[in-house]
């Protein structure tokens, strides 16, 4: 990071305040300063505690400049019209992570089905189905029951996602809600006081590689099917729980290569201070050892397809495996640039990452965001693979619509173009960098695209 | 003048009568107070609409045409004042004539009182004639935007946002900093301590608080030596204050209000509004924690840009940025409406517009003197100017009167310009 000119010091003590000075190498220029001592003012007159205020200001500020994200300093952040609690150790929400969030939440109130089934996976502080639940009890077209559950392999995580929905319910942001039977008990619920809110959102702590996650989650979708099943007879449904089938499946895993970790490509105050566990996917031997000898007699393969996929790109394989075990209806996983998106895509599209050892080589670093037009026109790598996978080879085909949403994807009209991908053409909307891939099965699709026409 | 809490009708009543004095004093040193026909001739005729009207409503209530008959009641009332001293006039100048000494004397006593009471009335009711301004009820924002040159523009921008702030605080009106935003391109502070300003929101939130601030838009002028100047140069800049409606956040009112309606000034098709969010590079997403989601709306087809980074949260950005730029449109909407109406009327009258470009003020240090060049009001106390007290409340009172009167000689050009053109076409 270049050196800041010691006039802008003196300036940012003399037309601020001596502590937006201090601010100032981490916040590196006067507004942001500026703001940030705001807010701290802010925070600490909008808090009670026995310390003086004063005192509290100016050691949240030196804590603040020592490098600690703000985030941490206040112990909280706005997610959407929500207030969620961050601590080190779990990983702040990030502003691309509220937009799309709140682009799906909408996407879902337009489509008439509810009950509703929403899993989150890799939740972090809970903020996505927090936000979820928040923007589908606004509308006034969701109706029925909404089912959501939010899965981290973090017990720090999981504990905190559980004081978020207490901490929400308790701002008055989110109503109680009525506790199904049989989900883990969580926030404070009160009928009485909320005739009509019917959902239920569980937490709950588990590795989304262990083999036993998926038949705790779906105990009818045992059978690994890698040829797409006809997906004719949804799940058998209970008379108090949302339809088994799954409405969508979200998450944002870890998705930066310890190689882009160490570089500049992340923020030394990221790399310092929030989790790797977050950020960083696990080498893979580590990762894969605890489960090599369970999962053999299912996923065999899988170990395999780990190894051999862009070591940033471990979490979208497996993913891949749970899409096509699941079926859900709708799949949203956040990527970190251009260069993933297309990776990803390509792992749906030929239904395979372990046979496509070609696309950790291409020259896309992970999550530059850039080199989008160079890879518009690599459509037909060599995979030449025969079999169709989830979304199949062409537009129009396959099982699964796919999209690529940017940073803003409801931004400009909606703005759509296409970008080829293994001759397939994949929609790309919004504006900025590529933020998400997005899986629609088509009957939803066909059923969205006629609400829009 | 007032306490908090503060009643923005009672404000503007005030005000009003602030101006009715000095009308009053201009028309009864001159000769006979006599309404242009023009006026008078659209009083009578919506005074016919009146009755009619409250007669049609004795019969059959229909809510459009009470609404319409409440809106004129002013008028026809005022017209019937000024019809009663009128007819007390003709006969106080009958007596004048009368063969009684005595009789003449007292006639001669009550003139002047009768004529004042003529005028009074006459103002009455042109201020009743002159139609309210459409955001006249509505809460405003007050832009500060330093003009271009040196750092003694910002800085005084500085001086006149705290002007304003403690001037809301003095009259008890409930005011909110929207924006404040230091400049990042300057040296050191101001004499008084002032920040080099780039832009600062501040929003009135009381109802009619469009109406009181309205007249503070324009250039405003300061003269004064700068802390920097060696030489004891006396520097001018101009720091430029835009009054904005301002749409209130809750308690919708039934005027402008209704923004999601096409016909509304306020109106913004979505699809026209370009939103960005500014970060600072890099790959985002997980690679970085920037704490500021700042928020930039761009109008595309006027190029209107605001950029919000109050607020640690997003919405809470997008949210004021789309609620400034919505008052910005319609400003301008209505702007450009009145140029339109004002250019009707000029060949009837060349008085002068508050345009963007006009100087309205001058804050002269040297002479401690604060002068407004369009009611001609000049006083002294600097300091009590600028800390917002009664010497600034004194300028924007004598601002209103001059609106007013403005107002209503617009009326009157627009009236007279209507009859010519019925006078051609017959
Ligand atoms: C990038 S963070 C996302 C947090 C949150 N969803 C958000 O958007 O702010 C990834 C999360 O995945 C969790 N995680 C890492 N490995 C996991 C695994 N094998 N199974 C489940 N969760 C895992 C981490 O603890 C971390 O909370």
């Amino acid at each position: 990071m270049p050196r800041l000119p010691p006039s802008l010091f003196w300036r940012a003590s003399k037309e601020i305040s001596p502590l937006a000075a201090r601010l100032l190498p981490v916040c590196r220029d006067l507004q942001s300063a500026a703001n940030e001592l705001r807010w701290i003012r802010e925070h600490v007159k909008s808090t009670q505690s026995p310390v003086p205020d004063g005192l509290r200001f100016w050691s949240l500020v030196e804590k603040r400049a020592t490098g600690v994200p703000l985030q941490y300093v206040l112990g909280n952040q706005p997610f959407g019209d929500l207030d969620i609690l961050c601590r080190r150790g779990v990983l702040i929400p990030r502003p691309e992570t509220e937009a799309y969030t709140l682009h799906i939440a909408n996407i879902l109130t337009k489509s008439s089905s509810t009950p509703l089934n929403i899993l989150d996976l890799c939740t972090g502080t809970g903020c996505i189905p927090l936000l979820l639940l928040h923007s589908l009890l606004a509308s006034p077209s969701v109706a029925g029951p909404i089912s959501l559950h939010g899965v981290d392999i973090s017990p720090h995580a999981v504990r905190l996602a559980r004081e978020n929905l207490a901490h929400n319910i308790r701002l008055g942001l989110l109503p109680a809600s009525i506790q199904g039977p049989n989900s883990s008990s969580l926030g404070s619920g009160n009928p009485s006081q909320n005739p009509n809110p019917y959902y239920t959102l569980k937490f709950t702590e588990q590795d989304i590689f262990s083999p036993s996650f998926l038949s705790s989650h779906f105990p009818s979708s045992q059978q690994p099917s890698t040829q797409p099943s006809t997906q004719s007879n949804p799940q058998p449904t209970s008379k108090d729980m949302p339809k088994n089938d799954l409405d969508l499946l979200i998450s944002n895993p870890p998705y930066i290569s310890s190689s882009a970790f160490t570089s500049r490509t992340t923020a030394r105050a990221v790399r310092q201070h929030e989790p790797r566990l977050a950020l960083v996917p696990d080498p893979i031997s580590s990762l894969l050892t605890a489960y090599s000898r369970e999962s053999s007699h299912s996923g065999g393969s899988s170990q395999k397809v780990y190894e051999s996929c862009h070591p940033a790109d471990v979490f979208y394989a497996r993913l891949a495996e749970i899409v096509g075990m699941v079926r859900p209806k709708r799949v949203v996983m956040e990527v970190g640039g251009w260069g993933q998106a297309m990776r990803v895509v390509r792992g749906f599209v030929v239904d395979g990452w372990g046979s496509h050892n070609s696309f950790s080589t291409h020259n896309m670093s992970s999550g530059d965001g850039s080199g989008y037009e160079s890879s518009e026109s690599k459509s037909g790598s060599g995979s030449g693979s025969g079999s169709d996978g989830l979304l199949g080879s062409g537009r129009g085909q396959g099982e699964y619509e796919i999209e690529v949403w940017r940073d803003e994807p409801a931004g400009e009209n909606d703005a759509k173009h296409w970008a080829v991908v293994d001759q397939r053409e994949v929609a790309v909307r919004g504006r900025g960098l590529a933020r998400v891939v997005y899986l629609v099965r088509r009957d939803c699709w066909e059923e969205d695209e006629g609400r829009k026409g | 003048m007032l306490a908090a809490p503060w009643v923005c009708r009672s404000c503007m009543v005030s005000l009003r009568r602030v101006g009715r004095a000095q009308f009053i004093r201009r028309f009864s040193t001159e000769s006979a107070p006599n309404l242009p026909p023009a006026l008078l001739e659209r009083a009578r005729k919506l005074t016919v609409e009146h009755d009619q009207l409250t007669a049609g409503l004795e019969n059959d209530f229909d809510p459009k045409k009470a609404k319409r008959m409440g809106e004129i009641s002013r008028v026809a009332s005022a017209l019937k004042e000024f019809e009663k001293a009128k007819a007390a006039l003709g006969e106080l100048h009958g007596l004048l004539e009368s063969d009684d000494a005595e009789m003449r004397e007292l006639a001669k006593d009550d003139l002047a009182a009768t004529n004042a009471q003529l005028a009074e009335s006459s103002h009455n009711l042109s201020v009743a004639l002159t139609p309210k301004h459409p955001f006249a009820d509505m809460p405003c924002l007050l832009e500060i935007v330093p003009g271009p040159g040196g750092t003694e523009g910002r800085y005084f921008a500085d001086s006149l946002f705290h002007m304003y702030k403690t001037y809301c605080a003095n009259k008890g009106y409930r005011a909110r900093v929207v924006k404040y935003e230091a400049s990042d391109s300057d040296g050191s502070t101001g004499s008084e301590g002032e920040i080099p300003l780039q832009e600062a929101v501040l929003e009135v939130q009381e109802q009619g608080a469009y109406d009181v601030f309205r007249g503070e838009a324009g250039m405003h002028r300061v003269q004064r030596v700068p802390a920097t100047e060696k030489s004891g140069r006396t520097h001018t800049s101009a720091v430029a204050v835009w009054v904005l409606p301002s749409f209130p956040e809750s308690d919708v009112t039934d005027f402008e209000a209704d923004w999601d309606k096409p016909e509304s000034d306020f109106y913004i098709d979505p699809g026209e509004v370009k939103s960005e969010k500014m970060r600072a590079g890099g790959a985002g997403g997980q690679h970085v924690n920037k704490t500021e989601s700042a928020v930039r709306l761009t109008h595309i087809p006027t190029g209107i840009a605001v950029s919000i980074q109050e607020s640690r949260s997003q919405q809470r950005n997008r949210e004021i940025a789309w609620r400034l730029l919505r008052s910005r449109i319609a400003q301008k909407r209505r702007e450009e409406r009145e140029e339109a109406a004002r250019q009707l009327r000029n060949s009837v009258l060349a008085s002068s517009q508050i345009t963007r470009g006009d100087k309205i003020r001058t804050y002269q240090f040297q002479q401690d003197r604060c002068t407004d060049h369009r009611s001609g009001a000049n006083v002294h106390n600097l300091p009590d100017v600028l800390r917002g007290g009664e010497t600034l409340g004194k300028v924007m009172e004598s601002v209103q009167t001059w609106l007013v009167n403005k107002d209503i000689q617009g009326l009157i050009a627009d009236e007279e310009a209507a009859a010519v053109v019925e006078k051609k076409r017959k």
